[in-house]
């Protein structure tokens, strides 16, 4: 039964994926060539097209790999179940969260927390960096944006729309 | 706006709407709708959930979005708040399931993504700026940043930088009873 083994296989992802980003796409790899319910390629293709389109890197190949398993129902399912440990396991935390929250030892450990959580995020600004920004026009826009960030208030639509333009209008004009 | 079901779930298909170039968009995009817009949570916490998310298992966004919806209305909020960002993704992907392989050999598809990632990076640093500013505020969190930041990036799983996070937070705090208040 597909959808059977469809909710195992995506469930499992869910509770195993540690560290977000990448982290789902060893386990696409692997049910890519232990159950062909899509290839290497629809998978990388997957991959490619999901910087564009909403959402998490991981939710769209799940939903992708769904759809081309099981139809419409398939895309539900593998969507569904790769959330629900994430859910089970957030509300969890979160409760506990908010009974320990004045404990002396919780706050201590959010105290070391937060930096920690902020300097991951600065490993990734790094690595996005080296992948994204290695042409000329990316340097521009990249201090360009930098620059407008001291006038204008942080309105994630503004940057993504203004370096989405900037890319396509380049684009079309065969500099990239 | 009040913190309905519908509400909470709105807020956060419009996030999900907007969450392009992978999920590191959805810091900014909370502290936009979530902190500034409405109110209806501190940057602090959003802080605290974001580092929190990276230490449980699953997709990050998904992760920091459970866990804003449970703070603002329990167990519904929770499931709002998810629904909410995942919605638009299950759309766009069912609308260009079939035409996939032909999207990623068209060139103006991949020029509108090379801007686009140029716009994540200088909206990760942005927020990593505000970030700082909310919890870097001492030699022992600077040293927590810059212990983090090297084994983040020699690609330590951010499990064990998180546990170990907590752990010498704890350890300061029974080492210097007075300082972690």
């Amino acid at each position: 039964m597909i959808y059977i083994r469809l909710i195992l296989e995506y469930f499992k992802i869910g509770l195993f994926s540690f560290g977000g980003g990448y982290a789902t796409l060893p386990f696409l790899y692997h049910i890519s060539e232990n159950f062909h319910w899509f290839s290497t390629k629809q998978l990388s293709d997957m991959i490619a097209v999901s910087s564009i389109t909403p959402g998490p890197v991981g939710v769209n190949v799940a939903t992708y790999s769904g759809y081309t398993t099981g139809g419409i129902f398939g895309a539900l399912l593998a969507t569904f179940t790769l959330i629900l440990p994430s859910l089970i396991i957030v509300v969890i935390v979160a409760k506990l969260l908010a009974k320990f929250r004045e404990n002396k030892y919780v706050k201590a450990a959010i105290y070391a927390l937060k930096p920690a959580g902020c300097g991951l995020l600065a490993a990734v600004a790094i690595q996005l960096f080296r992948e994204n920004i290695s042409q000329i026009w990316a340097y521009i826009l990249f201090f360009g944006l930098i620059i407008m960030s001291v006038k204008v208030k942080k309105n994630p639509l503004v940057y993504l729309g203004l370096s989405a333009l900037v890319g396509l209008s380049l684009g079309l004009l065969k500099f990239i | 706006m009040q913190k309905t079901f519908w509400n909470i779930y709105k807020t956060f298909f419009k996030i999900g709407a907007l969450l392009l170039g992978g999920g590191y968009v959805i810091l900014p995009m909370l502290q936009s709708e979530i902190s500034e817009k409405k109110g209806w949570a501190t940057t602090d916490e959003i802080i605290e959930y974001y580092a929190l998310s990276q230490s449980l298992p699953g997709v990050i966004a998904a992760n920091i979005s459970i866990f804003v919806g449970q703070k603002l209305l329990g167990i519904r909020g929770a499931i709002a708040a998810i629904t909410g960002v995942i919605t638009p993704a299950f759309l766009a992907i069912i609308l260009i399931a079939n035409i996939l392989s032909e999207l990623v050999t068209k060139h103006s598809v991949h020029s509108i993504f090379s801007g686009v990632a140029v716009g994540v990076v200088v909206l990760v640093i942005l927020t990593i700026k505000e970030m700082w500013n909310k919890s870097v505020t001492d030699k022992f969190t600077t040293f927590i940043f810059i212990a983090a930041m090297i084994l983040g990036f020699v690609k330590v799983s951010p499990v064990w930088i998180i546990i170990g996070s907590i752990l010498i937070g704890i350890i300061n705090r029974i080492k210097n009873p007075k300082e972690a208040e």
